[in-house]
């Protein structure tokens, strides 16, 4: 054990049910992966429901995929890559003891989950301004509005649902940030830092797949 | 403490990350019928791969948290299966020139 380990990481350093450190972060490692298990059932109905209907109507998925913006769509994928790498820079600075920069970068995360969440609802204002909301405000002069307004619908859920998740991530990004800036991680005890990267990573894995199923098909049209 | 990868991985990691969306944007704007939605969803389990191996280190972890990754994917294509089965079958889903 570190002997400049701050008073609060000792107490947080082992709980009582567990017999070594070691141990207890292996116990965390798997239970956050076990969430993320159920995360993945989670977003995995809600794919498997796109591709279903993506089979069904493709030339209305395909309108539908036309109007979305691929600037703001890949600038925003490379925020949230840049996000990850910040995270994982950040988790690497508490594991080899540079406790100020692993502060910062926590908050460059938390900053380019901001920007993520500013560029995805300026791109949600942009639908919302050319009439694309279904059910309550749909206007197209394309043939297949119907499907692609199911286009839509998907489309507001998933990302929603991302979004949702955003911010979830953003917030504890920030209080781990408070809490890493009192001293409470060091390179023996960073193990709610690790937790927290595996969600904020797999935030990122289901916005490559985002990307992917909603941005690209309609590119060549 | 967990395992420790080098700052030039994640690095590495960051840049391919970077280099396989440029690659799903370029490839996207080719004209390959329903191709064009496979090469992405392929590129991006790429993608996805790169950041569990690299930036989650699942490589370096314990079998039981592979079981645990492994069975997410399993039950994952059991859903898939499953229900692609039953549309597919029904000829509900326009699927391989049906």
């Amino acid at each position: 054990m570190s002997s400049a380990l701050s008073s609060t990481a000792q107490k947080l350093m082992l709980r009582e049910q567990y017999g070594t450190p070691e141990q207890q972060r292996e116990t965390v490692t798997l239970g956050m992966w076990i969430f993320l298990a159920t995360e993945v059932m989670f977003f995995g109905g809600l794919f498997m429901a796109f591709a279903v209907y993506r089979m069904r109507f493709p030339q209305g998925f395909d309108e539908g995929s036309a109007d979305m913006s691929i600037v703001l769509g890949s600038i925003n994928t490379a925020v949230l890559i840049a996000s990850s790498f910040a995270m994982a820079l950040a988790i690497h600075s508490a594991a080899t003891g540079k406790q100020y920069r692993s502060v910062w970068l926590l908050l460059t995360t938390a900053f380019l989950g901001v920007a993520f969440l500013a560029i995805k609802f300026t791109e949600y204002y942009q639908h919302y301004e050319a009439h694309k909301v279904p059910g309550i405000w749909f206007e197209t002069s394309k043939p297949e509005a119907g499907a692609m307004q199911l286009f839509y619908v998907f489309y507001f859920a998933m990302t929603g649902l991302h979004a949702l998740h955003m911010t979830i991530g953003i917030t504890l990004v920030i209080i781990y940030a408070l809490r890493a800036a009192a001293g409470s991680f060091d390179s023996e005890y960073h193990t709610p830092l690790e937790a927290l990267g595996l969600y904020w990573h797999f935030v990122d894995i289901v916005w490559v797949f985002l990307f992917a199923i909603f941005y690209i098909s309609g590119l060549h049209t | 403490m967990g395992p420790v990868v080098s700052v030039k991985t994640y690095m590495f990691t960051f840049l391919a990350l970077l280099a396989l969306t440029l690659s799903t944007v370029l490839i996207g704007f080719l004209n390959l019928g329903w191709g064009s939605m496979f090469v992405a969803v392929l590129i991006a389990l790429g993608k996805a791969i790169l950041i569990a191996c690299f930036f989650m280190h699942a490589l370096l972890e314990k079998k039981i948290v592979k079981l645990v990754i492994a069975g997410s994917i399993l039950w994952f294509l059991i859903l898939v299966t499953l229900t692609a089965g039953d549309y597919i079958t029904r000829g509900w889903v326009a699927f391989g020139g049906k």
